[in-house]
């Protein structure tokens, strides 16, 4: 009798098991991600000030959103930063990459140091170029007590200089990152490849330009999408770098979100700013993900 | 003339020794074959022939000009290697025309050389694929294909064949068999594989903890293997090793062989060579092949443990002197397991090793 039993038990333990485990964190994703997506969309159409209501307008948070200037100013700091900082990540990681793939010794040591930036929060590494950056403490300081009187760097303080000295912070940290994927990548090349290469005449430089960064165009593309959506999230590293200063000269969409929404007392218009940088960044994932997902399924 | 001769090469990675005094010589438009266990160091010197390593000590020498100090590129070389190493990202044709360009080679010459090398092959309808969408034996192609498509003096294939099934291996064997017929080019060939040393090579040298233990043709090495290690790796199945004493007999130099209850005494032609060793244990070495059924009655009287029929021939298999023997015969002459074979080994063909040294007497 139990032994007639025992498949149907297997079967409902296997049927139903994954899926309990997984409910609660399937309920948490669905309620607090796309809940309060769909909660923020919303608000875009309302006219809620320092507290949510629902008094419905329409596209006017939208419309003053494309009038407002310092919601241009944040969009164009965007497209500097995100292309600095995505090219000078990816060219500084790239160069560390090959550096650190000559076989050279302490290897293990100098990845260790390239990718501990990473282990700093965006805060810990927008402080500390803060401070180097900051005329009156940093930099500028120390070459005047050097001697060099006439040294000038003031970018951190100056409005049309400020989005650069993000670039720097936000290369600074990521590029160690960039450098591992990369040099994971090339470990992968067959060391074979490149001594015909060699036997076919090419130089080092071009064996790399020809046949070695070729090959990694899928970790390029990986790294590019997780580069960009940092840059478009970059939020903290503005916060404790300049907070958006001087003036709101460095802003980025997400300080400028965070401005609206929670100490300008303008919520419909930073939901409105959230709703305009949920689609950037979809426009640039889901592209990806549909690639990826549709590469997978014919593989 | 001389294509490539290496003298007294020695490979030291840090404290280990890879190859201890290499010395070869091949001439122009000779098949060398390099053959040795896995981990000899077989790729280590073709590494080091080709200027992808550089020797710790010793001289490269190729078309009697020294190349130590000669860039890889300027070796004038070309090398296929165990893995392919096609360029991942190019299709066949810009695998092909990659070293030429670099080289300077003119578009319009380039393409001729590819149209060229394409046909040889047979590999005209894949120009355009990307390695990744080739078979074993088409990427095999298409790496021989870009080691032709210059006219080097000397070819370098390390283990080309052994990532394909043994049926192309077969094929692919007897393809470059007729492609060394035709080009006359010098080629070095790796394997570890006896039968494609036995039968591409004009030269084998077979390598073995960094040394070369032997170095001569292929008959030579099958018929007067060098040492107790030549004489096991050359040979399919493998040459029996039988314990044996060297007695003196009625004049005569022999070893006594025992199966079960028989034994005999089987004399040794020409054997003053061997007088030094009368009274002393030495190993015998016979070939599968070499054993006769003696319908004569003569022979040692053998009892069939087990036997293998592989078509042409049937491999017995029985017990001599303690240790188990393979006779490779005419399947008409062999018997089934538990019945009895008189097998004469040919003497004219045995050879004798010390068993202290495991070199060959004589
Ligand atoms: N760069 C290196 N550093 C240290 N040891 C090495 C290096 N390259 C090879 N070796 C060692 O040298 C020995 C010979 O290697 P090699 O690749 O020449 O062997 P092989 O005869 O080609 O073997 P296989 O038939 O498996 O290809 C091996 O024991 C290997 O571990
Ligand atoms: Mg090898």
């Amino acid at each position: 009798m139990s032994v007639t039993s025992r498949p149907a038990h297997y079967g409902f333990a296997e049927h139903w098991l994954p899926r309990l485990v997984l409910a609660p964190s399937f309920l948490l994703v669905l309620v607090f991600l796309y809940g309060f997506i769909a909660w923020n969309g919303a608000l875009s159409f309302t006219a809620s000030r320092l507290l949510p209501n629902y008094e419905w307008v329409g596209l006017a948070q939208y419309e003053a959103l494309f009038a407002s200037e310092r919601w241009w100013v944040a969009v164009h700091n965007l497209f500097i930063f995100g292309v600095l900082f995505i090219g000078g990540a990816m060219v500084v990681g790239i160069v560390l990459a090959i550096l650190l793939d000559q076989k050279i010794r302490l290897e293990g040591a100098l990845r260790t140091i390239y990718l501990y930036p990473l282990a700093l929060s965006f805060i810990v590494t927008g402080t500390a170029w803060g401070w180097m950056l900051n005329p009156g403490l940093g930099l500028e300081k120390l070459m005047h007590d050097w001697g060099y009187a006439g040294f000038s760097f003031d970018w951190l303080v100056n409005p049309d200089r400020s989005i650069y000295t993000i670039v720097i912070a936000g290369i600074w940290q990521s590029s160690g990152f960039v450098m591992a994927l990369f040099l994971a990548g090339l470990r992968g090349i067959d060391d074979s490849i490149i001594k015909a290469a060699q036997i076919d005449g090419a130089s080092l430089p071009r064996i790399y330009w020809r046949i070695i960064l070729p090959a990694m165009r899928p970790v390029f593309f990986s790294t590019l999408m997780i580069l960009a959506h940092i840059a478009i999230k970059s939020f903290d590293l503005v916060m404790a770098l300049t907070g958006g200063g001087p003036g709101f000269s460095s802003d980025l969409p997400a300080t400028f979100m965070y401005q609206m929404a929670f100490t300008r007392g303008q919520m419909g218009l930073g939901a409105a700013s959230a709703m305009m940088m949920l689609v950037t960044v979809s426009a640039v994932v889901v592209p990806y993900l549909y690639s990826e997902l549709r590469r997978s399924r014919h593989v | 003339m001389g294509a490539l001769a290496i003298k007294n090469v020695t490979k030291r990675f840090g404290d280990t020794h890879i190859l201890k005094g290499i010395d070869i010589h091949v001439d122009s438009g000779e098949f060398l074959i390099l053959v040795g266990p896995s981990g000899c160091g077989k790729s280590t010197l073709m590494n080091i022939i080709a200027g992808l390593e550089s020797p710790t000590s010793g001289e490269v020498h190729i078309a009697d000009r020294v190349v130590n100090d000669v860039a890889p590129k300027d070796r004038d070389i070309a090398m296929v290697f165990q893995s392919y190493a096609l360029y991942p990202t190019m299709n066949v044709r810009q695998n092909i025309a990659f070293g030429l360009e670099t080289r300077g080679v003119p578009k319009r010459e380039q393409e001729e050389i590819i149209a060229r090398v394409a046909k040889m092959l047979q590999m005209d309808h894949l120009l355009d694929r990307k390695p990744g969408q080739l078979s074993g034996g088409q990427r095999q192609r298409v790496a021989m294909g870009r080691a032709l498509a210059r006219n080097p003096k000397l070819f370098l294939f390390d283990e080309p064949l052994s990532n394909l099934d043994a049926k192309l291996r077969v094929e692919m064997r007897t393809e470059i068999k007729q492609l060394h017929h035709r080009l006359k080019t010098t080629i070095v060939y790796v394997t570890h594989d006896q039968i494609e040393a036995m039968t591409l090579g004009d030269k084998i040298a077979v390598m073995k903890d960094g040394i070369i233990q032997q170095f001569g043709s292929p008959q030579q090495i099958y018929d007067a293997p060098a040492n107790l290690f030549v004489a096991g790796f050359i040979g399919s199945p493998s040459m029996n090793f039988i314990p044996a004493h060297l007695a003196s007999e009625g004049g005569a130099i022999g070893v006594s062989l025992q199966s079960g209850e028989a034994a005999c005494f089987v004399p040794l032609p020409d054997s003053q060579r061997f007088a030094r060793y009368v009274g002393k244990r030495v190993i015998v070495g016979i070939r599968p092949e070499q054993w006769d059924v003696a319908n004569d009655g003569g022979g040692l009287d053998c009892k069939v443990d087990l036997t293998e029929p592989t078509g042409p021939d049937t491999i017995v298999f029985t017990q001599i002197n303690g240790i188990e023997v393979q006779a490779r015969l005419h399947p008409r002459d062999a018997r089934a397991p538990g019945s009895v074979l008189h097998l004469r080994p040919d003497m004219g063909k045995v050879v004798l090793f010390d068993t202290e040294t495991e070199i060959r007497i004589g």
